[in-house]
């Protein structure tokens, strides 16, 4: 097979798996698009509805502190749907098996998935007046701040939801302080980092940190690639700096500002689509980088030399979270849906095929070792513990961010 | 005076013409409400919002300043990029689509419509993935992998440089240039292309006398149909131009989506819509000039 072949498959591939890039915007507007359309022609399961009960039976015992705010020991979950149920979420992001399980155990007949390519593509719609047309989604969960100021998301009741006492509450409380009522919102689906990807063979330095990713860039100029995500290239010039990747202060963003001026011209292309088909073919060798497509790399034999590092001096953790919209025309299936979805062998499915770290602690214990020891899906405990992983806020729209944006994207490779 | 003329009238034709105006009226009102609703009412949102501010989790708060104009104004880089991007493109679309349409309507004669299918089977298959296709035809594997190997330049590349989103628009728009000139160049009356060189002007004149001016509305339509999606093209030169080539569509998705600041990305839109009628206006009298007739459109 010539690389060409191996180019025109991977293609292929990128085409059938529009995952690989959740957070990307063409992929997810096109491609997923053709996804769903072939999946749309895929005559579906015709499994009949069962009248066996559903088989995600409530837990019971768990230890206190791992509850949401307000997790009541007596909790139960929704057995009765109204048969139908409305996702918007991103695409090909919920297990296939899974959704005809739920499908049959909750005698679910009208299982309608919308996709979303970006949370600002959400949020657009919901502005336009879009509520009361879906019942759960999962964007990512800065936007549940903006979200809730807009009124387009329902209050949990947490005593519908025996599972969501599984998860593990560094996540469940994403929001800390006086904003810790949004924790009340969501309920955690998966969660991954941002980092530093390299073709080892051809990048022989030990690139561990951000700052030395900085240090290196021009060494390899031409060569790198960057998402073309504000929000994720902002945490490499404020970490490397030792500051919050959430900071809207002028003078720390002016410094990251001139790291970035620096960084502009050695960068190949900004790039959240096709950054490993990048990596792949070599033309770029380092890069600022999400998990999505790294593990495809590493598996295959021309490019093993891969390797994803998540920076020594931090960096951002998005995590994506289940929602029930304002107003949802099947409540009770939404509930059923968010409580299903957490069962933790459900939960360790979704894991496996999604590849993105889960927040359920009963679940992790179901999750193939290797999963649990790979970098590009699960962070090592100590790292975990570290506190060198920061979420991230909502500060994309803050004025002087889109200046310095702006003139980074626009100045990159010369 | 109008009405008093109707008023004298025998009352059987001012019904006739009443019912004549109100068939008129039937038959344009599902195009006029096409107009009012999906044209004239979103030009006139964006243009309230573009003097409006942003609220504080993005979309917008009625108000008046000026501040986004300003602001539109202090950047205007992605504006030239554009202008550059697309007056170019549409030179190279004319450089290549003038030829083919002119071969296709006066030489092809019996692959005519087998030219014509050809040039309509690209559009049976997704933009994006026909845009996705040039990055294996342009890339590393591609011919910059070849052109490196044979001159040793390993920094050669086509991808992410302004050659490279030239060409994917010219791949992009070409067949918009191509159906208007065939079009106007396939009613042209081959006499007179003989009835000019019978008089003896050489193959240039006749060129330039005869066919060009024939042409010229074919000339004018396919130029417009090319230049305007240009201007707002983003899926090109984000895919082909690695981002490098930073446009007027990534300004405006930046501003829209990453920002949530519409009244911003509103008043760029606005901008937008003046350059192109200024350079579309600009066009249209600058090839009119000196016509009597002025067409604009043959589609």
């Amino acid at each position: 097979m010539t690389q060409k072949d191996r180019d025109i498959e991977s293609l292929f591939e990128r085409m059938a798996r529009a995952k690989v890039n959740r957070r990307g915007f063409l992929a997810g507007t096109g491609l997923a698009g053709l996804s769903a359309f072939i999946a749309a022609c895929t005559p579906g399961s015709t499994a009949a509805p069962s009248a066996a009960a559903p088989s995600t039976a409530p837990v019971a015992s768990t230890p206190a502190s791992a509850a949401p705010p307000s997790v009541a020991p007596s909790a139960v979950a929704v057995t009765e749907t109204e048969g139908k149920l409305f996702m918007y979420n991103w695409a090909d992001y919920v297990d296939t098996d899974n959704i005809d399980k739920f499908k049959k155990d909750f005698k679910v007949t009208d299982f309608t998935y919308d996709i979303f390519s970006s949370n600002e593509e959400m949020m657009t719609k919901l502005q336009a007046g879009a509520t009361g047309q879906w019942d759960v989604g999962a964007p990512t969960a800065e936007f549940v701040e903006a979200m809730v100021a807009g009124k387009f998301l329902e209050k949990l009741d947490w005593l519908k939801l025996p599972n969501a006492a599984l998860i593990d509450p560094q996540f469940q409380q994403f929001y800390k302080g006086d904003k810790a009522d949004l924790n009340n919102y969501h309920l955690p689906k998966d969660w991954g980092t941002t980092g530093i990807a390299l073709r080892t063979k051809d990048v022989k330095e030990d690139v561990k940190t951000w700052k030395d990713f900085f240090d290196v860039a021009p060494k390899y100029s031409g060569r790198i690639v960057v998402v073309n995500s504000p929000g994720d290239v902002f945490v490499a010039p404020l970490k490397a700096l030792g500051y919050s990747l959430n900071s809207v202060d002028p003078k720390e963003l002016g410094e990251a500002r001139e790291l970035l001026r620096k960084l502009a011209p050695h960068v190949l292309a900004l790039d959240s689509d096709t950054y490993d088909a990048k990596l792949a073919d070599e033309s770029a060798v380092m890069g600022l980088v999400w998990t999505g497509g790294i593990d495809d790399l590493k598996e295959k034999p021309e490019t093993a030399d891969t390797k994803y590092v998540i920076p020594e001096d931090g960096t951002l953790f998005w995590m994506d979270t289940w929602v029930i919209f304002k107003d949802p025309p099947h409540p009770n299936s939404a509930y059923a849906w968010l409580n299903f979805i957490q069962d933790p062998a459900v939960q360790a499915k979704e894991t496996v095929t999604n590849r993105y770290a889960t927040a359920n602690l009963e679940a992790i214990k179901l999750v193939p070792k290797e999963l649990l020891n790979n970098p590009t899906v699960f962070v090592p405990p100590d790292v975990l513990a570290s506190g060198k992983l920061e979420g991230a806020q909502d500060v994309s729209t803050d004025p002087l961010r889109v200046e310095i944006w702006e003139e980074f994207s626009s100045s990159i490779g010369h | 005076m109008t009405s008093q003329a109707a008023a004298d009238r025998p009352n059987a034709v001012t019904t006739g013409r009443w019912r004549s105006r109100f068939f008129t009226g039937a038959l344009i009102a599902p195009a006029a409400l096409w107009y009012v609703v999906l044209l004239v009412s979103p030009i006139v949102l964006v243009i309230v919002f573009s003097f409006g501010t942003r609220n504080r989790t993005g979309g917008y708060t009625p108000g008046f300043t000026f501040d986004n104009y300003a602001a539109a104004i202090k950047s205007p880089d992605p504006f030239l990029t554009s202008l550059f991007l697309s007056t170019f493109g549409t030179i190279l679309c004319l450089l290549v689509g003038l030829p083919l349409a002119y071969f296709i309507a006066t030489r092809a004669r019996k692959r005519k419509a087998l030219l014509i299918v050809l040039l309509v089977i690209p559009f049976w298959t997704s933009f994006l993935i026909r845009t996705y296709a040039w990055l294996l035809i342009l890339g590393q594997d591609g011919v910059a992998g070849f052109v490196q190997d044979l001159t040793g330049n390993t920094s050669f590349r086509i991808l992410g440089t302004e050659p490279g989103v030239l060409l994917g628009l010219v791949y992009g728009y070409l067949p918009l240039m191509v159906f208007p000139l065939y079009v106007t160049l396939e009613r042209m009356d081959r006499a007179l292309v003989e009835a000019s060189k019978d008089l003896g002007a050489p193959r240039w004149s006749t060129f330039r006398q005869v066919t060009l001016p024939i042409a010229l509305p074919g000339l004018i339509t396919g130029s417009i149909l090319v230049f305007i999606p240009m201007m707002g093209e983003y899926v090109i030169p984000q895919l082909l131009g690695f981002g490098q080539v930073y446009t007027i569509g990534n300004a405006l998705y930046l501003r829209f989506l990453e920002a949530r600041n519409w009244p911003s990305g509103a008043a760029m839109g606005v901008g937008l819509i003046l350059i192109m009628l200024v350079v579309v206006t600009v066009y249209v009298w600058f090839t009119n000039r000196g016509r009597t007739v002025r067409d604009v459109s043959v589609v």
